[in-house]
């Protein structure tokens, strides 16, 4: 698994990894104009375009990962300094639904938003802590646009790099209580921001610019060059791809019958590929998506959130423009990502169960949400056997059949009564008619229960599969589309919807069942100094290369290939959540041999890979008391 | 993140002498506040956010309203202490041997990390640049921090002094092709890990702002001596009774039951209390570059 899914962000703020907590790679905040520059960019690639979303990016003062007052206010400031205007532009494009007018009218805000300030910064320069603040807001800007320009014109990006150092560098100090002050040196911060000047004028600022049909801040002179170019995926400000913490805890059946994962080709594949953005095609491979993304430790991740695909952390519309433009349904319908625990008692599979076989819903996941290439029937059958070894949280007040036990509190015993008792309401049926205990809490079959909307008059599209309830105090928000945030809403909802009459207390009671039955043991992921999020991280990558002892030896060129491009750059990215720093060379130096094994086996010369196969486990027994 | 990882994050904020006041007790809001100045980093908002806990917890040992705001920078802190503004700040080591010389500060406690009081600053070069030991810099850019920085200038410059390539007090260009000051860790590790400039002298810590695929393209060829933590310091003249308030409530931030609290003070590990000596070393250092008579 990654701990460190990173976001390929310009600038990242690495919280230090602290015992017990699972390691982050948080997004730096933005300026909020620059946020809402990448915001609105991000947005109208997506189709159908949420006008009302592009227009949140500029006047909302609410948007996650950045800081200060809304962008609207800065450019009618902006525009009142310069005699520009620019909100106007942009309002007026957004109320046109106009992409191209959009794209036009926001990169010039921001490339005249940038000059603005540093002309500020000019003007203040006998002022070094006035001069500093308006270089650090036009730094701030130049961050929307820095790394296009980074993998587009890469001697362009060295070269405008090299002016904001001297104009750091001449900018002179205040000084702590006037020691150390330092003048600025006015000719050669004229220098670099008339250099940075030109570039912008030049690439984001003339007269018109080229027609396109995908929208990303390349610098123009380059776009024109080659239209065609691809531009490494990327996601909105905000975004979060971490994995949720505290990070649930993986119960694995094999595992606790005490079977060794290592003895067990097939899951221990299917663990790799389940954590392999391999599988998948772009944007989400380059962005570092896997099954496990969503799916933290065969549960969920309530933080995953990307504006304007997720409409809240943890529900994400999977078949939209994004992830596969030939997969898109161009409906509004995200659901809420539901917990894998147990998946071998769920079916069947897809929130409105359009999937009877798990094989059949996986490979559905593979090609047709994250346009993956088809997959071969190793890679299917070793996801499926893995996922079938989830089982769920073993369950401290409930029996084998689902009844409650000793251990369970008077008020979920009432609860209980009222989950069995029929309700005229519901055809003579009650909420354990479809949840059946004895079945793990469902009946495997699809209900519309009136949860959702029909698409059109007269509809009868709105059925969903019924949900288990094992697991769900851990699970929030709930329903198919993660509408309601608690256990008690669900009841509220469900007395509102049957008119149930029921009190008060009867509603307290049910809600004590549902969290009794919902309750599991130790349901998350317990680190410590010596179990940290690296050392797990660590095991599990030596479990999914242990299948390496069957691919090599088997000439399995495709399959090792595929272990060692996950493992490998899982590796080095999740290096920089070791606590002991002082072994990050050490992790490194394994990462990289893994990549020359990788090159051997792609060269078929199979007597060097099993040399060099051997020399890394010698290497990883020898670093192994060292990496955490 | 990590203060040592600070300078002056977020400065756009621009007129952030952010002075928001923390909620007080109704009982204890006819007393005089104890002031106290918070370094912005990370994210601003989130600190305030984070002011509010720990000003509520400490009003509550302390038996006083406590207010905090966050400064613009470090030299903004050291003024409010000066001007009354502020009782106690955050400090950096090298700001707070300045205020102690100038305005009278004293330092209360360090903050420790990973289990100690101090830090050390790191030359960071690219892997592969040829660039393996100190002396391979001759002739080579390099970016610091700020120039009134402990590990960003002083102490990494003080390293390369000790391996005899530049005299004390002289410009450190004739060594180096040219000298960059970045305006903060980050934008110095950036400008290495970019290719903009040959090599970086800052915090031990800086390589963590880089992504984890950059974070694998530099490593370090040198350490400095350590340098004491960031610190909480007071002005001169607090009463001697609030000041020891203060320290034992921030001492019982060590306290198991407390340490959720730190996530809110800059998340170090805990607090040790701390004297002038510590910082002495410092100090010695700042006089070398004529920052103290």
């Amino acid at each position: 698994m990654s701990w460190v899914r990173c976001l390929l962000v310009a600038v990242t703020v690495v919280s230090l990894p602290l015992a017990g907590l699972a390691h982050i790679v948080v997004e730096a905040p933005w300026h909020p104009l620059a946020h809402a520059y990448r915001s609105a960019v991000f947005l109208i690639n997506l189709r159908p375009t949420d006008w009302g979303l592009v227009e949140r990016a500029f006047t909302a003062g609410d948007a996650p990962g950045a800081v200060g007052r809304p962008a609207r206010e800065q450019l009618i400031e902006l525009d009142a300094a310069t005699g520009s205007a620019h909100w106007p532009a942009i309002e007026q494009a957004i109320a046109a639904q106009d992409r191209d007018a959009l794209f036009a009218a926001a990169t010039r805000a921001v490339s005249q938003a940038i000059r603005h300030h540093l002309g500020e910064a000019a003007e203040h320069l006998r002022e070094p802590g006035a001069a500093s603040r308006e270089l650090d807001e036009a730094r701030a800007l130049y961050r929307s646009l820095a790394d296009f320009i980074q993998e587009a014109d890469p001697t362009g990006f060295h070269d405008v790099g090299l002016a904001w150092l001297e104009l750091a560098s001449s900018i002179g100090h205040a000084g702590v209580v006037a020691v150390g002050a330092k003048p600025a040196d006015e000719v050669a911060f004229a220098a670099a921001r008339a250099a940075i000047g030109s570039y912008l004028i030049a690439n984001y600022e003339p007269d018109a610019l080229a027609d396109r049909t995908r929208y990303a801040p390349i610098p123009e002179q380059q776009f024109q060059a080659n239209p065609e170019r691809e531009v490494t995926a990327w996601l909105p400000p905000g975004s979060d791809l971490n994995d949720q913490d505290p990070l649930p805890r993986l119960v694995l059946n094999f595992e606790e019958g005490g079977i060794d994962e290592r003895d067990l080709f097939l899951v221990a594949f299917g663990d790799m590929l389940f954590d392999s953005p391999e599988i998948f095609g772009e944007p989400a491979r380059s962005l570092g998506l896997a099954c496990s993304t969503c799916h933290n430790r065969s549960d969920i991740n309530q933080r995953l959130f990307i504006p304007g695909i997720t409409p809240r952390p943890g529900v994400i519309d999977v078949d939209g423009s994004f992830f596969n433009a030939r997969f898109n349904d161009h409906r509004d319908d995200p659901v809420d990502i539901p917990s894998l625990r147990g998946i071998r008692f769920t079916a069947p599979y897809g929130r409105d169960g359009r999937f009877a076989s798990l094989r059949d819903f996986t490979r559905n996941v593979i090609v047709n949400e994250f346009a993956g290439p088809e997959p071969g029937p190793l890679v299917l059958d070793a996801l499926v056997t893995y996922m079938l070894e989830f089982d769920f949280l073993p369950a401290p007040y409930l029996n084998f059949d689902g009844t409650l036990n000793e251990l369970a509190p008077p008020a979920a015993r009432r609860g209980e009564a009222l989950f069995q008792r029929p309700f005229p309401q519901m055809g003579n049926r009650s909420c354990a008619s479809c949840h059946l205990p004895d079945s793990h809490f469902t009946d495997n079959r699809v209900h519309n229960i009136g949860s959702a909307e029909d698409g059109y008059d007269a509809g009868l599209s709105g059925a969903y599969d019924t949900p288990t309830l094992l697991g769900t105090n851990y699970t929030a928000p709930y329903f198919h589309d993660g509408s309601l945030d608690t256990l008690a809403d669900v009841v509220a909802w469900f007395d509102q919807r049957f008119a149930l009459g029921l009190s008060d207390d009867d509603r307290a009671d049910l809600t004590a069942y549902l969290e009794v039955v919902g309750t599991g043991d130790q349901p998350y992921e317990a680190f410590d100094g010596e179990h940290t999020p690296f050392r797990l991280m660590v095991d599990e990558l030596s479990v999914f290369l242990s299948t390496l002892d069957t691919l090599i030896p088997a000439r399995d060129q495709a399959a090792a290939d595929l272990v060692l491009r996950t493992v490998a750059a899982d590796m080095a990215a999740d290096a920089s959540a070791m606590t002991n720093r002082a072994a990050l060379e050490k992790t490194h130096e394994l990462a990289d041999l893994l990549w020359q094994l990788r090159d051997m086996i792609a060269a078929a010369e199979w007597d060097e890979a099993e040399r060099l196969w051997l020399a890394y486990q010698g290497l990883e027994q020898q670093y192994d008391p060292e990496l955490r | 993140m990590n203060p040592l990882l600070n300078r002056r994050a977020f400065a756009w904020l621009g007129a952030v002498l952010l002075l928001i006041p923390a909620v007080a007790p109704a009982a204890l809001a006819q007393q005089e506040p104890l002031r106290i100045a918070f370094i912005p980093q990370e994210n601003p908002e989130k600190l305030l956010g984070d002011i509010e806990v720990i000003t509520d917890y400490l009003s509550g040992e302390i038996g006083v309203p406590v207010e905090g705001f966050v400064t613009l920078d470090h030299a903004a802190a050291v003024e409010a202490l000066r001007g009354g503004g502020a009782d106690i700040s955050f400090s950096g080591a090298l700001p707070y041997v300045l205020a102690h010389d100038q305005v009278g500060a004293e330092v209360l406690l360090s903050e420790v990390y990973r289990g100690r009081p101090y830090y050390v600053a790191r030359i960071f070069v690219r892997k592969g640049s040829g660039i393996d030991e100190l002396p391979d810099l001759e002739g080579k850019t390099i970016a610091f921090a700020d120039p009134i920085s402990e590990s960003g200038y002083l102490y990494p410059l003080e390293t390369i002094a000790d391996a005899g390539l530049i005299e004390r007090g002289d410009d450190p260009q004739r060594f180096f092709k040219r000298v960059y000051f970045a305006g903060g860790y980050q934008q110095a590790i950036q400008a290495v890990a970019n290719g903009l400039v040959d090599a970086a002298g800052v915090s031990e810590f800086a390589d963590l702002l880089l992504s984890p695929e950059q974070q694998r393209q530099v490593k370090w060829i040198a350490e400095s001596e350590p340098i004491p933590a960031h610190a909480v310091i007071a002005r001169k003249d607090l009463d001697p009774s609030l000041k020891q308030k203060f320290v034992d409530a921030m001492l019982k931030l060590n306290e198991p039951e407390n340490r959720w609290l730190l996530q809110h003070v800059y998340a170090p590990d805990g607090y040790v209390k701390a004297t002038h000596d510590a910082y002495e070393p410092v100090a010695i250092v700042a006089r070398r570059y004529g920052l103290l008579s």
